[in-house]
């Protein structure tokens, strides 16, 4: 009887066990078979829209990136035969890039931002053009965000959406960003320095970073602080002159209509004041402040916009000030103290003292 | 209970009518139905002697109510003398729409002030965020003007304000009452300095409102049209605006809130407040208290014209 049972488990193990094997051995389809057609360089395709799409790969194509050691199946998993009859779907990342892999591939919630974000948001509704990672972290050279080769680091990353938003990396590359960043200075924003890595929202979203009431913090993360802009010889005053006008308190209070730092100054096309194609360049500045202010003129430049009263190269604004403070102070005291002089008389009279 | 007392012989009449009437009701009826007949008759009468008594101790406790409340007044008459109208209804409508037209001004400017206040973001949400505050502010500032213009023409044109802005005006006395007024706070003069219908304390209020309404309504029509502005003048006159704006503000705010309250509303003799700005009457008390040569004056006036009228 016990012969039989484990005879029994045995061939049920088996059973269990053989077809998923079987299935392995089949599936795992060598680099080399993949490379008898890819491997040939004139191994390319024409689409229906013109564009020829390059079907070139070779055993070095994944030398060097994260995936070194993976081989083609393990992502275009869909491939179970050679030739493949169908066209291989796109890959999906997620197939190991989940909490919990057993593959050891990194993992953390930026999928789950991704497709809160507009990007994902877009995949979801049907937009087959919308970016999906392979997109953005490219396909078969995948590098670390940190390696300075990566399609995703800070230096290529402007070039990598320029490759969809042209026209915004067209003015980006322009712009006092783009040029510090071509110079190689580290802490120059690109793309993602404001607009987030993965958390992409449309500029209308209240979630999004550049959401009108969001940008004055946005560019204040940089432009306000004292260690970056050091470097550069850039004041930071202008963050704080910003919040304290009624521009900046409008904006801390919700207002999405007042002007924020992206309405004078640009928002891909930043330039410096002294660049003549700037939009808070004096000459400039009739036009820009014209956006809101109807009718505006060149008397709009004359005197500094970021205004501080407290500081004395203010002028007369530091001197009005001046003199309402101590008229404030002097008038005050003068009225408590006779407010305290009156209370005083009086508790002296309560007790009967004369 | 006295209230029972009173009540005993009055229902001890009735019972006995309502007796005899139901005697003559049930005479020749069976017994049974005799004895229910009675008791729903006097069940009903009840009732409405009920009713009516209830009415009118509701209408003699009302009475009582008016009765002691002018007794209370006829006291506190006796107590403080006549009243005199201080200021008559034209000033108090300034007046009034001063206030709101400020309190408006304050409560929606103070937030942009102070931004960061933890009741800023509450009051500008009050309104419904900035976009709709900035209206109200823009209202405040329509009454104010409002208010000033309506001044202007009282001042010019009425008798009163004629009277009143000559009396306003700053003269040598008042240095002196300061001195003596201050003195006697502090225990080296007996009495109060006596001061006419404006002591120095209104004098200086009045005047601080001038100030202010020129100071505010100037640089505040400067940020409201701040497009026209820059035509003739280059931007720090604006800029120039806006700090006078935001400090005389401060200084208004402070000024109402601790001076001008504690004087009108505050100080031990009228705490916890008075209503002199709605009825604009004051006490013959207070008069002699606050206003001694002006209630002099008043007398001697009325004195002089009940001579004429005799004497005619």
């Amino acid at each position: 009887m016990r012969k039989v049972a484990f005879a029994a488990v045995l061939v049920l193990l088996g059973g269990a066990f053989l077809p998923g094997l079987a299935r392995d051995a089949s599936a795992s389809i060598s680099l080399e078979k993949c490379t008898l057609c890819h491997g040939k360089p004139e191994f390319r395709k024409l689409l229906v829209d013109g564009q020829i799409r390059d079907l070139f790969v070779i055993g070095d194509t994944l030398a060097g990136s994260v995936h070194a050691k993976k081989v083609c199946t393990d992502c275009h998993f869909d491939v179970s035969e050679i030739p493949h009859r169908e066209h291989p779907k796109r890959v999906t990342c997620t197939h190991c890039h989940y909490k919990g892999n057993h593959e050891g591939a990194p993992q953390s919630d930026n999928v789950l931002a991704y497709f809160d974000s507009i990007h994902g948001q877009a995949i979801a509704r049907g937009n087959t053009k919308a970016p999906l990672c392979q997109d953005c972290h490219g396909n078969h050279r995948i590098l670390k965000a940190k390696d300075p080769g990566s399609r995703v680091a800070r230096v290529n990353v402007a070039e990598t959406c320029g490759k969809c938003h042209m026209e915004i990396y067209a003015q980006f590359k322009g712009s006092i960003h783009g040029t510090a960043l071509a110079k190689g200075i580290e802490e120059v924003p690109s793309c993602t320095g404001c607009h987030g890595e993965h958390r992409i929202y449309a500029r209308k979203d209240p979630k999004s970073t550049v959401y009108s009431t969001h940008v004055s913090e946005q560019c204040s993360t940089c432009h306000g602080s004292i260690k970056i802009m050091g470097k550069f010889g850039i004041e930071t005053e202008q963050v704080a002159t910003y919040k304290e006008s009624f521009h900046g308190v409008a904006n801390q209070f919700g207002s999405r209509t007042v002007a924020n730092c992206s309405s004078c100054h640009g928002v891909h096309d930043i330039r410096p004041p002294d660049d003549p194609l700037s939009m808070v360049n004096p000459k400039n500045v009739p036009k820009t402040c014209g956006k809101c202010h109807p009718g505006a003129n060149p008397n709009f430049a004359v005197g500094k916009i970021h205004v501080d009263a407290k500081n004395k190269e203010s002028g007369i604004i530091y001197w009005t000030a001046t003199f309402f403070k101590w008229l404030t102070i002097g008038t005050m005291l003068a009225l408590v103290a006779h407010i305290f002089l009156d209370m005083y008389g009086r508790t002296r009279r309560l007790r009967g003292e004369r | 209970m006295p209230e029972d007392d009173r009540k005993d012989p009055t229902r001890d009449a009735v019972e006995k009518e309502i007796e005899a009437a139901v005697n003559e009701q049930v005479s020749g009826l069976p017994p049974e139905r005799a004895a229910a007949l009675r008791e729903k008759i006097r069940l009903r009468v009840r009732e409405e002697i009920e009713r009516d008594l209830r009415a009118r101790t509701v209408s003699d406790r009302r009475e009582a109510a008016r009765l002691a409340k002018e007794a209370r007044k006829k006291e506190k008459h006796a107590e403080e003398g006549d009243t005199y109208l201080r200021f008559n209804r034209n000033f108090r409508f300034q007046h009034m729409v001063m206030f709101s037209s400020v309190i408006l001004l304050i409560i929606t400017g103070m937030p942009l002030k102070f931004p960061n206040f933890i009741l800023s973001r509450f009051v500008i949400n009050f309104w419904g965020g900035i976009q709709h505050s900035t209206i109200v502010h823009r209202i405040g500032a329509g009454m104010l003007i409002y208010f000033m213009v309506h001044h202007f023409l009282y001042t010019i044109l009425t008798r009163d304000g004629r009277r009143d802005f000559v009396l306003l005006l700053p003269k040598p006395a008042d240095a002196k009452d300061i001195v003596h007024n201050i003195r006697h706070f502090l225990g080296k003069e007996p009495d109060k300095p006596r001061f006419g219908r404006f002591s120095y304390i209104e004098k200086f209020d009045y005047w601080a409102v001038y100030w202010g309404c020129i100071i505010m309504i100037g640089s505040g029509l400067f940020l409201w049209f701040e497009t026209d502005v820059l035509r003739f003048l280059p931007k720090y006159a604006l800029d120039v605006a806006h700090e006078m704006h935001s400090d005389e503000a401060m200084l208004a705010t402070l000024a109402i809130v601790i001076w001008h309250f504690y004087n009108v509303h505050f100080n031990p003799d009228r705490f916890p407040g008075t209503l002199l700005w709605w009825h604009g009457r004051m006490s013959e008390h207070e008069m002699k208290e606050e206003h001694p040569l002006e209630l002099e004056e008043i007398l001697a006036r009325r004195a002089k014209e009940s001579a004429e009228v005799t004497n005619r």
